[in-house]
């Protein structure tokens, strides 16, 4: 029976609306309780700052995408590398590290769940082998389906037991947590090197719009019950009047219901979607109108996919706009399609602040999140890698928090940035709760794992808390944001099911955390037009036999499986 | 100023990476405290005292007014004078791999031959190789955009093959012959070969070849602009590589 | 008892419909494979028990298990420079295993990448890789070119599988769909079955890439009347039906890799389908040899960022082709100890390198005796990979698959070996700290 008690902590825990309350925390057996003995480990936070583990619901850790990543670029790998300890591997990597400093680089922070954004089903084996290694945080995995040709074809057969049927089976296959979506169809388009072009635009060759894949997927996340809504990245992403096409996006999903405490839509990296402008010559933000939205809606949340200047290394199941990318930056490409799934594509590239195209997309991204009204709304990610390598999120919670330290970044951004945008004239500051609310708490309400004993500190939660080595009281986020950055980057203390995994910055202890999935039934008869059909596209299409194809119990030797019902 | 004086102790058959030996880190050192600076002989840590003798005559504040010689072979030394940034040092004999990385100044001279990658990604200074050259000659680390940015590289021997690759800067003489493809995937500087060399230029956006032998073959992504005298010596003139929109040129006899 | 849907251990197409009956827990028939990995499977005479031996010209003492462990993690344990090769024939969990014990000596790790499609990698330094999964191309592909590989001889039914013959969902008439060339210094048993013989002069496929580059660029005019022995109008010919093709792969093989230019073709051919992707759709794929040769890079890739050729001496990672890969070390008689498992080095390697291994300790992890054993000091044989033993292996498109077990025996795995290995070395080094 192991027990711990953190005394004198100023706690933020916005899902049990603690707001800065001085209070004890006790822990045991890794779960947060009411007391504790006398005898339980004691931790003296002396007044500083607690919040409950750090989650991130959009972020690419694992997977054949990383690897490529990691591979095609030893430039990459060459940095930030730190030897091993007596209780950690060798670190490599700023944009795509090694599978350790993965994990050590989110526990230092704070952070104790991520969740991988992008599992295509036939790779999924792969994704679970380098979860598994990843140290200390607990992980899960979104299951691409937005060009799946078996999701499709019922779609076009307009048989939704079928599809939910399917994808009960395609997140059992590949033991993910989620419905992510993809430039949907545009994958399949991909296939023959095209795209679509909008939400009614056909996908070439299965007769379907991206619009009745959005909805319909929808509609079966619900009939299914799902933990977590839709995930949707968007149609048009990375070109300039893409935010018409995602607001249009928005109201596909206006009046889908969900029986649970969430939103009905998820829609992620906003910022490549919040683009206005025909063409880069006339590009600006289109954040305000997607910020309007957000205001006038909650039925959905979105998060931010901020962009930080330098090196990152861009990576999508969006096929086409990597290869539109790479041909406008010369950059390198990789280019990885999986048979009857999906697409995918993996660019380095740099963000200068001097190129205003890059300053007005990160402008974007803040704009986003300091326009919209409810911050349970905003998500605050960088979309790791894509925007920018995760190590980089205390920064953009200081750029969310003071004004002044927007303005210092502002000095170094192209002029031109600031008659495409509004971030100039912003003064919203957010506060402490704000920020433990876009960094954790609706994290883990909109991934549907609060109740599961993530995001939050009330008794009965995981034992995942954060100290950081700051006093709200005595500190001044809007003007001493150096310390308060300096303070997220590096933890006084992350516990981790109530293990002391990192203090003062440093990784004490690397437990596995466990993968959490879902196990979802579907009705009987839809099943057996799926089982048809499935059958049928792999003795005919697969590269693969079925038998050999799900990800088997070994890949995932920490689950956590959440059973659902079909409604 | 302060001359340092190393002899290797034995010949290393196991490569010796010794990136402490810079005339930065030397300076205003004694020969105790230099013989203290660590080098790994594999996986073996092993103080400089252990590896060569050291001997220290005069002293200096500063980099710029410090001469390391090393008399002896050091074939099997790898990264002396990485990232140094003034002084000078002298190789009487052969050189490992990576002399002169990531070098911003002074002055390196090797009596003998320079194993691979010397003066990888070197932003200033200059090498001085009397001997033989082995492969990438002022290029890249693998994946970087930019080998060598800034400097100057001579080799009076011959180099081996992509001499320069990814240069971005600086200029390369090869006295002798070049092997294939120097300065493939070239956005700047110049690489002079006075011998002969295959496949020159692949890839080029931007920067100089000239190649006074005779170059084997001719990558065929090359226009041929026409006669034009190099320093009063008639050239034909390409620019390419053309299918990378390129604007490099390539001067063959 | 017949197993179905078996992962064949044999070559990179990674076969996973295979049938294998199994009697009395020996197998005794296998349907559907190749007769290289029936064979493979079948299985033929191995090591029995634990070896050593001083001098490498004495003969082998049997030993216990723990002995031979013992004396090679004493080995690796008091080396500088030891080298720690193979893997290309194990699973991935061993591999990982492998890279902690690299950690653990501060030596080198490599595969066998290093001598057949390390330059692969290269290339996909310069510029990444346009790829994708074989169905992929099996159901889209109509433009099929082999460019310097021999699949009817090295992957037997890669073609059958998913190159040529098989149908897909828009190549549904299976070869009829497909258009095959095929770029080769000879014409090889693959050239005489397809549409296009086109013969390469050796070592100027780099130059032959160039041409079809400023060809598919229409940049034609720079280009001379023959190219690597091909003429223009061939040349312009086959930039045109690239340009026309809806999907277009390219297999590579060794022909392209080891041939001269080595990386810097692969780089040139991945520019080359990385250009076309502005026309059609267009793909490229190399040929991986061992069934798992690809599993190591990914592991390594993972573990440590890169994909193979790792130095830990210095406790972090280093990894530079042209310095850390076996070969370059070997040749400069830089290795101390050689540890070389899942992999034939002794068949593989230049006659230097071998040279060098036979005056130090080397360590086999193997269960065949082959001719790394003639120079091996320790044999530890270990159970089969795929028949004995289950597992994860990459198939030549990264797609990771479960290796099935077919029969029970009494070896241990290579996991199991190199755990007990890692545990001594710690015993030692900790005790010399």
């Amino acid at each position: 029976m192991s027990e711990m008690l953190i005394k004198n902590a100023t706690v933020y825990d916005p899902i049990n609306n603690i707001n800065g309350d001085k209070m004890d925390i006790a822990v045991k057996d890794g779960k947060i309780v009411d007391s504790v003995t006398g005898s339980a480990q004691t931790i003296d936070a002396g007044g500083r700052l607690v919040y409950p583990g750090g989650v991130d619901a959009h972020t690419h850790i694992a997977g054949s995408k990383v690897n490529v990543g990691r591979i095609m670029r030893p430039d990459d790998s060459r940095l930030n590398n730190k030897p091993r300890t007596k209780v950690t591997r060798p670190r490599t990597g700023y944009t795509v590290p090694n599978v350790y400093s993965m994990g050590y680089g989110y526990a230092e922070m704070g952070y104790t769940t991520a969740f991988e954004a992008a599992v295509p089903i036939l790779k999924a084996r792969h994704t679970h082998e380098e979860l598994e290694k990843i140290p200390i945080i607990d992980k899960g995995g979104l299951t691409l389906f937005g060009s799946n040709w078996m999701v499709m074809d019922a779609i076009r057969e307009d048989d939704l037991d079928r599809l939910a049927a399917y994808v009960a089976w395609g997140l059992l296959s590949s033991r993910g947590w989620g419905v992510k979506i993809v430039n949907p169809g545009g994958g399949e388009a991909w296939g023959f090197g095209k795209n679509v072009s909008g939400l009614d635009d056909p996908v070439p060759n299965f007769e379907v719009t991206p619009r009745q894949i959005i909805r319909q997927l929808a509609e079966a996340n619900e009939k299914l019950n799902l933990p977590h809504s839709i995930h949707l990245h968007c149609n048009n992403l990375g070109k300039p009047g893409n935010y018409e096409t995602t607001l249009a996006t928005f109201d596909v999903c206006k009046d889908i219901k969900s029986k649970r405490d969430r939103q009905s839509l998820h829609v992620t990296h906003v910022q490549f979607n919040a683009w206005g402008g025909n063409h880069w010559g006339d590009f600006e933000s289109k954040a305000e109108p997607i910020a309007d939205y957000l205001n006038k809606n909650d039925f959905l949340t979105i998060d931010m996919g901020q962009l930080v200047f330098g090196s990152a290394t861009t990576m999508t199941a969006d096929g086409p706009v990597q290869y539109a990318n790479a041909r406008l930056l010369k950059a390198r490409w990789s280019n990885g399609d999986v048979e009857l799934e999906d697409a995918s594509g993996v660019t380095p590239l740099e963000y200068h602040p001097q190129s205003y195209i890059h300053g007005i997309m990160w402008a974007i991204g803040l704009e986003l999140a300091l326009l919209t009204k409810d911050p349970w709304q905003v998500l605050m990610t960088t979309d790791h890698p894509n925007g920018g390598p995760y190590v980089n999120y205390p920064m953009v919670m200081t750029m969310l928090m003071s004004k002044k330290r927007r303005e210092k970044e502002i000095a170094k951004i192209a002029e031109k940035t600031f008659e495409r945008t509004s971030i100039a004239g912003i003064d919203k500051e957010l506060d402490w709760y704000d920020i433990a609310i876009k960094t954790r708490a609706t994290h883990a309400k909109v991934l549907g794992i609060v109740e599961h004993g993530k995001g939050h500190l009330g008794v009965g939660a995981d034992a995942d808390i954060a100290i950081y080595d700051i006093k709200p009281d005595e500190t001044d986020a809007t003007t001493e944001y150096d310390k308060v950055e300096a303070a997220f980057r590096y933890a006084a203390y992350t516990i981790k099911g109530g293990e002391i995994v990192v203090k003062d910055g440093e990784i004490t202890a690397t437990p596995t955390g466990k993968t959490f999935w879902v196990k979802s039934t579907a009705p009987a008869d839809g099943y057996d037009r799926m089982m048809e059909d499935l059958k049928m596209k792999f003795k005919n299409y697969y590269s693969v036999s079925m038998a050999n194809y799900m990800v088997q119990d070994e890949y995932v030797e920490h689950p956590y499986v959440v059973e659902t019902g079909y409604q | 100023m302060q001359t340092i004086t190393l002899v290797p102790k034995e010949q290393f058959k196991i490569s010796v990476e010794a990136e402490t030996i810079t005339p930065d880190n030397f300076a205003g050192k004694s020969a105790d405290e230099i013989g203290a600076l660590v080098a790994y002989e594999g996986n073996a840590p092993r103080p400089l005292s252990e590896l060569f003798d050291i001997k220290v005559d005069g002293s200096a504040d500063a980099a710029d007014d410090v001469k390391i010689e090393i008399n002896g072979n050091v074939n099997r030394v790898k990264r002396i004078g990485e990232a140094m940034t003034a002084g000078l040092i002298m190789i009487n004999g052969d050189v490992d791999m990576r002399c002169g990385a990531k070098m911003k100044g002074g002055t390196i001279t090797i009596k003998g031959d320079a194993d691979s990658w010397v003066g990888q990604e070197m932003s200033g200074g200059e090498i001085n190789v009397q001997g033989d050259a082995n492969y990438y000659v002022g290029a890249g680390y693998r994946g970087e955009s930019c080998g060598m940015r800034g400097g100057k590289i001579t080799v009076f021997g011959n180099a081996n093959d992509f001499v320069g690759e990814h240069m971005c800067g600086g200029e390369i003489i090869i006295k002798g012959n070049a092997g294939i493809m120097p300065g493939v995937s070239n956005k700047g500087g110049k690489i002079v070969i006075d011998g002969d060399t295959d496949m020159p230029g692949s890839e080029m956006t931007k920067g100089t070849i000239i190649v006074k032998g005779t170059v084997k073959d001719l990558v065929p992504v090359y226009q041929r602009e026409g006669i034009e005298a190099v320093d009063g010596v008639e050239f034909t003139k390409y620019i390419g590589d053309v299918v990378v929109d390129g604007v490099g040129e390539l001067f063959v006899k | 008892m017949i197993i179905k849907d078996v992962l064949c251990p044999f070559c990179g197409c990674l076969c996973d419909d295979l049938a294998v009956e199994v009697e009395n827990n020996k197998v005794v028939d296998v349907k559907h494979a190749c007769k290289i990995g029936a064979s493979k499977i079948m299985g033929h005479d191995r090591i029995k028990a634990p070896m050593m031996r001083d001098d490498k010209n004495g003969e082998f003492r049997e030993v216990s298990y723990d002995e031979a462990i013992n004396e090679s993690a004493k080995i690796l344990a008091n080396s500088k420079r030891p080298l720690l090769y193979g893997w290309a024939s194990g699973l991935c969990e061993m591999m990982a295993k492998g890279i902690l014990l690299n950690e653990e000596v501060g030596g080198i790790i490599d595969n066998t990448a290093s001598v057949c499609h390390g330059p692969s990698v290269l290339g996909v330094h310069e510029k990444g890789i346009p790829t994708g999964t074989l169905g992929q191309f099996a159901n889209r592909a109509d433009l099929v070119v082999f460019w310097g590989c021999n699949p009817v001889q090295a992957h037997p039914r890669h073609m059958s599988r998913y190159s040529v013959f098989t149908k897909g969902f828009f190549a549904n008439k299976g070869r009829k769909s497909r258009k095959v060339v095929v770029f080769d210094v000879r014409k090889t048993d693959t050239a005489e079955m397809a549409d296009e013989y086109v013969q390469v002069n050796p070592g100027e496929d780099y130059l032959v890439l160039s041409a079809l580059r400023a060809i598919v660029a229409d940049k034609a005019d720079v280009v001379p009347d023959s190219v690597g022995g091909v003429p223009k109008e061939k040349l312009v010919e086959l930039g045109e039906a690239m340009k026309a093709a809806k999907f277009g792969i390219v297999y590579f093989g060794m022909g392209l890799t080891q041939s001269r230019g080595k990386y810097k073709n692969i780089d040139n051919a991945i520019s080359l389908i990385t250009e076309l992707n502005a026309h059609g759709k267009h793909s490229i794929i190399p040929m991986r040899g061992h069934y798992n040769v690809g599993g190591f890079g990914q592991v390594c890739a993972w573990e440590t960022g890169y994909a193979g050729a790792v130095d830990m001496s210095r406790g972090t990672p280093y990894y530079n082709p042209g310095e850390t890969c076996s070969n370059d070390l070997l040749m400069r008689e830089e290795i101390d100890a050689a540890f070389v498992i899942a992999a034939d080095a002794g068949a593989h390697f230049p006659a230097q390198s071998i040279a060098r291994m036979g005056k130090v300790p080397v360590i086999q992890i193997d269960p065949f005796h082959n001719p790394t054993t003639e120079m091996a000091n320790i044999v530890i044989p270990t159970k089969v990979s795929g028949v004995e033993l289950e597992g994860t292996a990459y198939r030549m498109d990264c797609v990771s698959l479960r290796m099935r077990k077919l029969v029970d025996v009494d070896f241990p795995s290579d996991e199991e070996v190199l755990d007990k290995i890692i545990a001594k070395v710690r015993e030692i080094k900790g005790a010399s700290s």
